[in-house]
């Protein structure tokens, strides 16, 4: 793979394209106090790896957000129009991640049954894909290696398809329509409290992600602040609250233009720049209405001015959403030759001769404000916002910031404020520390991906490997972290898998952790147990599966489970403790075996399987069960063919050297009916053999650690004159 | 609590309900009406420390389109003792009776309300002899009268369901020589047990002493052996049973030529290896009857029936003898278990990993 440089070794999570979703789901987990960071320098330096099977930009549907829609991305099993893959709808950064012939092809669902599938089918499937349906569909969410070879514009759009992505994931859509009611009287649409996590999200984005922004950044921020101002007021007044009062008392105002709060308010709202909400609460002035018109037919006209002259404000920014007002201008020459224009017509208004003919007195005084914001007067604007944040937006120039905080001090410090801070600073650290501080891991995993992608210096910062942290880099630290804190809970780990997801895009230790925590996971239970294994398949651990097999297996072994024990040793060729539980086994078949109980042991013997070099000895088991088989024949009265079988058997259990020696009596006994048998089965040699074992066998019972089988005790002299006649018979015979 | 998501095609409507549980199995209940379908979940709360384990019904309401916001409903629920390893549901819509096995080896059986099957009663056994250790396999009569179980530990027991009280006679003890990992009814008298390597046994509870005939999985040697997970037998075809289990297998044993498995599926397998839809583990096969249903009394009774599979790495498919695997639906997690609605087999629920609930409606 990939040398080892910054770039060519990171993954990114913006590829790994389910698991932030389901990641953020449980984000809100607290960091496990039981994991610790294993020690950095324990392990190998272990690269990722390459695993097969394409990464498709499914998407999924977190648990808490409505959805309506089949998520983009998405493959969808039964809509061949789809396009390759089904993926059409997804973004075409994540289309070049695939290349067409790997994606994992839409099937429909009568395509088996139906004649004209064919047809259907070939739509949907690229050329190759015919003959091979999809690989595993879990390998879509195995991290993708890096981009060594991407331009620098597609990382751009990638990691903003990726910011995009997450944001939607957040919540609501983003910049919900506020103040397109139908009612009148409603300024404020009461949407659903945006939380402060997407905020902060869309904050980053903003300043770092979002490369188009750079060039009308204030914009971006008048967007920002409209959508988020609320969650300021927790703390301190906004332009938002006061909204919110002066819409209260709305519904029972009836002449509104002699209320101060509500010109106040425009001020405000024209002051943050909401052009829409300023329109229309100028459109509620009293002269509109149609009995009064007639005699304040001036003061409407300035009204109505006024408000042309906000809706038709220039505004430097690609595109304008629906239901927002201003004129949208794309480059910056326009824009400025607008905007002179446009100053010009307020400057125009301003000395024009109707005010001195406007008898209302609020009316006058709150439009003459209104222009005087709009020409850009400062002391009006410092009075009409409330904090330095909205201040900022409005001045919308970065080393204003400062001043601006000077002009309204804040008690407290609101979290996303903080941020702000940090990001005006410039200071990466300040950032990383305030998302972990505020919003907890998840952000800081995943924000990262947004801080580096702007600026040369955080991406050093980042990505550089730090010798404090025990050589790896900040940015996988934080993803380890967040990976611990997934790894603790059952759903992130041993359910969804995610935690792995986020392991394998950590290239330094990441790898290391993932074995760890692999082996702390539980095998008593077979699911799990299998589970764990499927994650070492996918990640081509095979070493770590085989040892996992051992555990389960001496864990089966002890708790009486024999068979499962066997099962799994058996798979993870460990023919060590085969061989020691074969000694077990054997103690216990010597005990167990006689006659019917024998129906127990078929199923472990087929387990062990026909082949002879079954490992550990546990052969003779299969070669037992043959002869035994053979006895039961010949005691049914099938003799001739079946007292030659288990001679054979009995001779080659005998002459086999993994026949414990403990079971050579109990062979024997059970062969008395064979070697009293007339005329003798046996012939001279195979007798010999018999005999020189019987005779090993004496030896070996001075010795202290025999034991004795449990036959009756003149066994061995029984078998020992059986074994003698025979041999008598099988000379006179030759 | 539950969302609805747009049916993504036109043959075919899925809709995801979120739970806020992990969902270890599910079926369908026998319902008397055609409006109200209910189903059983047996979840597990991981977060909980002490009753994490229960057993709910709820209402599912028919899907019209659009579908509606709330596409389901608790309707009762039962607290049990110990995770569900196994749950069957009796096809009686007089009587709905749910049997549920658990990891410590009780055995629970609940009695429903049939009409708004709600859970009016519970009995149960759990005492130490019955099996000691993770019950894998359960499986009802279709009556209800009888139940069978496979354990881990190696014993096959049999519970009669009486009007007050259960008994249970032990048929098999192998004393954990042999696991078993899957059960399935076959006749009144016969049944089919699943095990480690690939093992499949055929008992009849009138011959005891063990099973009657033994499938050897031999085929699938060398490391690549693995678990019997899930068994059905079609009552039209009682000779038959699929199987599935380790390494995208599904196969068939015929009880007429029981050396020759006939593979629908698996990894490994020579000429098949290109037709798996999965390469993990199969955790349940179920006969769809849905597929060419017109047509089952024209296929001779040597074919296979199509088999429904789902898979550890996120497939739900169909497979069928000597055809290309047709798929339903392929997830980014895994599908546990499924189960398809005996009286409308175009519906199929199943439980995926990230705790939500998939609904399939197929037309």
């Amino acid at each position: 793979m990939h040398q080892a440089g910054i770039r060519n070794t990171n993954t990114h999570l913006s590829d790994i394209v389910d698991a932030p979703r389901v990641a953020y789901q449980r984000h809100d987990f607290t960091l496990p106090k039981t994991l610790a960071l294993q020690n950095p320098n324990a392990g190998p330096r272990l690269r990722l790896r390459r695993l097969p099977g394409p990464v498709l930009a499914g998407a999924l549907i977190p648990a808490a957000v409505p959805v309506s829609g089949t998520p983009p991305g998405r493959r969808t099993p039964a809509s061949p129009s789809h396009g390759p893959g089904g993926t059409a709808s997804a973004s075409p950064s994540s289309q070049a991640l695939h290349p067409p012939e790997t994606t994992p092809v839409a099937r429909s669902w009568r395509s088996a049954s139906a004649p004209e599938s064919s047809t259907t089918r070939s739509e949907g499937e690229s050329p190759t894909a015919p003959s091979r349906p999809s690989r595993c569909s879990r390998a879509r969410r195995i991290p993708w290696p890096r981009w060594p070879g991407w331009a620098l514009g597609a990382r751009w759009e990638h990691v903003m398809g990726f910011s995009n992505d997450i944001s939607s994931l957040l919540g609501n859509p983003k910049h919900a329509p506020r103040s397109i009611v139908e009612d009148a009287k409603v300024v404020l649409k009461n949407v659903e409290e945006p939380t402060c996590l997407k905020a902060a999200w869309e904050l980053i984005e903003v300043f770092y992600a979002d490369k188009q922004s750079q060039a009308w950044l204030p914009e971006r921020l008048v967007d920002w602040l409209a959508s988020y101002d609320c969650l300021l007021s927790t703390t301190e007044g906004t332009v938002y609250s006061e909204l919110v009062d002066l819409q209260k008392e709305l519904a029972t105002l009836q002449v509104i233009e002699n209320y101060q709060k509500y010109w106040e308010g425009i001020s405000s709202a024209l002051a943050v720049g909401w052009l829409h909400i300023v329109v229309k609460l100028l459109r509620l002035h009293g002269s509109y209405q149609l009995d009064q018109l007639g005699n304040r037919e001036t003061e409407n006209g300035l009204v109505e001015a006024v408000a042309v002259l906000v809706s038709k404000m220039p505004r430097m920014r690609p595109e304008l959403a629906d239901g927002t007002l201003g004129e949208c201008f794309k480059t910056k020459p326009e824009f400025m030759k607008a905007w002179e224009r446009w100053r010009g017509q307020i400057a125009k208004l301003e000395c024009s001769a109707f005010w001195i003919q406007c008898e209302h007195d609020q009316t006058r005084e709150g439009l003459r404000k209104l222009l005087q914001i709009m020409l850009g007067n400062t002391n009006s604007i410092i009075d009409a916002s409330f904090n330095w944040m909205e201040l900022y937006g409005l001045e919308g120039m970065h080393n204003l910031a400062q001043k601006c905080m000077q002009l309204k001090p804040s008690s407290q410090s609101h979290e996303l404020t903080s941020l702000m801070l940090g990001i005006i600073g410039e200071n990466t650290e300040v950032v990383l520390a305030e998302c972990s501080r505020s919003f907890g891991p998840w952000m800081v995993a995943h924000a990262i991906e947004l801080l580096t992608i702007g600026s040369n210096g955080a991406e050093t910062l980042l990505h550089e490997e730090q010798y404090n942290l025990g050589g790896i880099s900040i940015e996988e630290l934080y993803r380890l972290v967040y990976a611990q804190v997934l790894s603790s809970h059952a759903l992130t780990w041993q359910a969804s898998e995610i935690a792995p997801v986020y392991l394998m895009s950590c290239a330094t230790q990441g790898m290391r952790l993932l074995e760890i925590l692999l082996y702390k996971q539980p095998v008593q239970q077979n699911q799990i147990l299998l589970k764990t294994l499927e994650i070492c398949r996918l990640y081509d651990l095979d070493s770590i599966s085989s040892d996992i097999m051992k555990i389960a297996g001496v864990h089966q072994w002890k708790h009486g489970r024999k068979g499962s024990g066997v099962f799994w040793l058996q798979k993870a060729q460990d023919e060590v403790r085969l061989n020691r539980i074969s000694q077990q086994l054997f103690d216990y078949v010597g005990k167990s075996i006689s006659g019917n109980s024998f129906k127990q042991w078929e199923g472990l013997i087929e387990l062990l399987g026909q082949e002879a070099k079954t490992v550990g000895g546990l052969d003779f088991l299969h070669k037992y069960r043959d002869f035994k088989k053979s006895l039961q024949q010949i005691k049914d009265g099938k003799a001739s063919d079946a007292a030659r079988q288990a001679v054979e058997s009995l001779i080659l259990l005998m002459k086999n050297p993994s026949t414990p020696q403990k079971f050579w009596l109990p062979l024997l006994h059970d062969s008395l009916k064979l070697l009293r048998s007339q005329p003798p089965l046996l012939n001279v040699s195979q007798t010999n053999l018999l005999l020189n074992k019987l005779q090993e066998l004496s030896v070996a019972r001075s010795r202290p650690d025999y034991c004795e089988p449990n036959l009756p005790p003149e066994a061995l002299s029984a078998v020992r004159l059986a074994l003698a006649m025979n041999l008598g018979r099988a000379f006179l015979e030759e | 609590m539950a969302v609805g998501v747009e049916p993504s095609s036109s043959d075919l409507q899925i809709y995801r309900l979120p739970q806020p549980k992990y969902i270890d199995a599910l079926r369908w209940l026998p319902h008397l009406s055609a409006l109200d379908t209910h189903i059983a979940l047996a979840l597990h709360d991981s977060d909980a420390d002490s009753s994490a384990s229960s057993i709910e019904i709820h209402a599912l309401k028919t899907l019209p389109n659009p579908p509606p916001l709330d596409l389901q409903s608790l309707q009762s629920s039962w607290t049990c003792p110990s995770r569900v390893s196994s749950l069957r549901v009796s096809q009686t819509p007089q009587k709905p009776l749910l049997a549920a096995s658990t990891l410590d080896g009780s055995l629970h059986f609940l009695t429903t309300h049939p009409v708004n099957l709600s859970i009016q009663s519970e009995v149960s056994i759990a005492e130490k002899g019955f099996h000691v250790g993770p019950i894998l396999g359960v499986d009802l009569l279709s009556s209800g009268g009888e139940c069978v179980t496979g354990g881990e530990d190696g014993r096959v027991n049999l519970v009669s369901v009486g009007e007050a009280r259960l008994s249970y006679r032990r048929l098999f003890d192998s004393e954990g020589l042999v696991s078993y990992t899957a059960v399935k009814w076959a006749s009144t008298a016969e049944f089919a047990t699943g095990g480690l390597g690939f093992s499949l046994q055929w008992w009849d509870q009138r011959k005891p002493g063990g099973s009657v005939s033994q499938f050897k999985g031999g085929w699938g040697r060398g490391g690549s052996s693995g678990i019997v997970h899930s068994i059905d037998i079609h009552p039209s075809r009682k000779h038959t049973c699929v199987a599935g289990g380790s390494s995208g297998t599904v196969f068939a044993w015929d009880l007429r030529w029981p050396e020759q498995p006939i593979v629908l599926s698996g990894i490994g397998t020579g000429e098949r290896e290109n037709t798996s839809p999965s390469e993990s583990e199969v955790w349940e096969v179920q006969y769809d009857c849905f597929v060419r249903s017109s047509n089952i009394s024209n296929v001779s009774s040597s074919r296979i029936l199509p088999v429904m599979m789902c898979s550890e790495d996120g497939i739900l498919a169909v497979v069928e003898e000597g055809e290309e695997p047709t798929e339903v639906l392929a997830e980014p997690c895994a599908i546990n278990s499924f189960d398809i609605n005996s009286q409308n087999p175009s519906t199929v629920i199943c439980s995926l990993e990230w705790e939500s609930v998939a609904v399939i409606t197929r037309q």
